[in-house]
């Protein structure tokens, strides 16, 4: 089988897009882009290429090894089972939308994702806003099960490659909303805003790649508003351009934050969520969710106020 | 001569990336936006730290920073980042220093950065910054 990369042969589709929507913010929407941010985001996407190149040769000897433990043989010509692509693709996409929360939830995996999120703008340049240290985490463990099923690596690579060609469009403002048969199944633009918002109520929603039926099913989807204006980037904003800075921040806070902390507490500030503090100081996107729930009482999973969702006091009149 | 793939590869992508950013340079995307307002300041600093309720604001004169002060008596300050506002709460950390009716706050964070800001009352937020101790 030729080795085949989606994501090389859409580079030039990936220019043209970038272009065509900045010709698009120029006219509609000029604040939807800034020169610095477009500049670091496209530079991270570059860098993770080089780093992928340079640093993913741990997690394939990995899966060469492991698929000598196989449980299914798709034979030797398994690229021509045509039914095995569309059940990996989907499978891998099941996989994503567990790496992806993984990511969000497991600080030693937000140390590398957060360089997708730390910019304030979002446009498709934040697409190419790639991480340079994925190697550094487990997040290739999240596959070994799709090797072990008997799914070859080249397979599974280039269904991932797609999945992430994919997501490249649903990163803009310029697409409000899909066709609603779409917006039911799909990843969409409007979805994914509310991923990548820092609101309480969207915080740590909508992990899914292609298929957003992976939220709905387990309990992490939530429905952008449009009486709510989004404000994207990480909770605390980086305000600095330094690339460097970028890549390692969060490395290097979790770093300091082991070599500090107390003995018994080291390993959560490695694997509990983003935010977490032992001494209470900081506040995960949970404590900042609940906090708002208190304050302004909503429900992120509705519309309206709790109060008026009380069943008791659904149909009855202020006394 | 043998030019690596990877490397023709990378610096193509380079090339691609310096024309994309120049033409948002050149297509004058991004702009200024100022905190022109206490209103502006409130709904920055709201954004900055979810429920914090600014109830004294001062922007600075060019509208790129401002300082936000709660009724908890945390204070943050607030920098154009790009076209949109970053903050932190000061802390402890935090230092300023008075050039004539300009205040140079230095949250503590290296990466932050210092940020100037022109007020029409330095003095007293000068005070309340030396004041910030341990929360």
């Amino acid at each position: 089988m030729p080795e085949f990369s989606p994501t090389q042969y859409a580079v030039p589709l990936f220019v043209i897009a970038v272009l065509a929507e900045m010709i698009w913010a120029r006219f509609k929407r000029p604040d939807a882009y800034e020169p610095k941010d477009t500049l670091l985001s496209l530079t991270f996407g570059l860098g993770s290429t080089v780093a992928a190149a340079l640093l993913g040769g741990f997690a394939l000897y990995v899966f060469i090894e492991a698929y000598e433990y196989r449980i299914l043989d798709f034979g030797d010509e398994w690229w021509a089972l045509w039914w095995a692509w569309p059940l990996c693709f989907v499978l891998d996409d099941l996989k994503y939308y567990w790496v992806h929360r993984a990511g969000h939830r497991i600080r030693w995996m937000w140390a590398s994702h957060v360089n997708h999120h730390s910019s304030q703008h979002y446009n498709l340049s934040t697409a190419l806003r790639q991480s340079w240290t994925g190697a550094f985490t487990f997040g290739f463990v999240f596959a070994l099960p799709l090797v072990l099923l008997g799914f070859h690596p080249a397979m599974i690579a280039i269904c991932a490659g797609f999945n992430l060609v994919y997501q490249f469009w649903i990163h803009t403002e310029a697409i409000r909303r899909m066709p609603r048969w779409f917006e039911a199944v799909m990843n969409t633009p409007s979805h994914h805003r509310v991923h990548h918002a820092t609101n309480p109520r969207y915080l740590d929603r909508n992990y899914a790649g292609v298929f957003i039926v992976w939220d709905k099913l387990f309990g992490t989807f939530e429905p952008e508003r449009d009486d709510e204006p989004i404000r994207y980037g990480i909770i605390r904003q980086l305000g600095s351009f330094n690339l460097l800075w970028a890549v390692f921040h969060e490395w290097i806070g979790m770093i300091g934050d082991i070599v500090r902390a107390p003995w018994k507490h080291k390993l959560s500030y490695l694997l509990r969520e983003p935010g977490w503090s032992h001494d209470g100081t900081r506040e995960t996107s949970d404590m900042i969710r609940e906090s708002w729930r208190a304050r302004t009482g909503q429900d992120s999973r509705t519309a309206e106020p709790v109060a008026n969702r009380n069943p008791i006091a659904e149909h009855g009149e202020a006394a | 001569m043998d030019i690596p793939p990877l490397l023709l590869q990378t610096l193509g992508s380079l090339v691609a990336i310096l024309v994309l950013a120049g033409l948002a340079a050149l297509l004058k995307l991004g702009g200024a936006s100022k905190l022109a307002s206490d209103g502006d300041v409130r709904r920055a600093a709201g954004e900055v730290v979810d429920g914090f309720e600014a109830i004294e604001c001062a922007a600075a004169r060019d509208g790129a920073a401002a300082l936000a002060r709660d009724a908890l008596g945390r204070i943050m300050l607030i920098k154009r980042h790009g076209n949109r506002f970053a903050g932190r709460i000061l802390t402890p950390l935090a230092r300023v220093r008075r050039h004539g009716d300009a205040l140079e706050v230095d949250c503590g964070e290296k990466r932050f950065g210092k940020v100037l800001l022109a007020l029409d009352d330095p003095a007293s937020w000068q005070a309340r910054i030396d004041a910030i101790g341990p929360a």
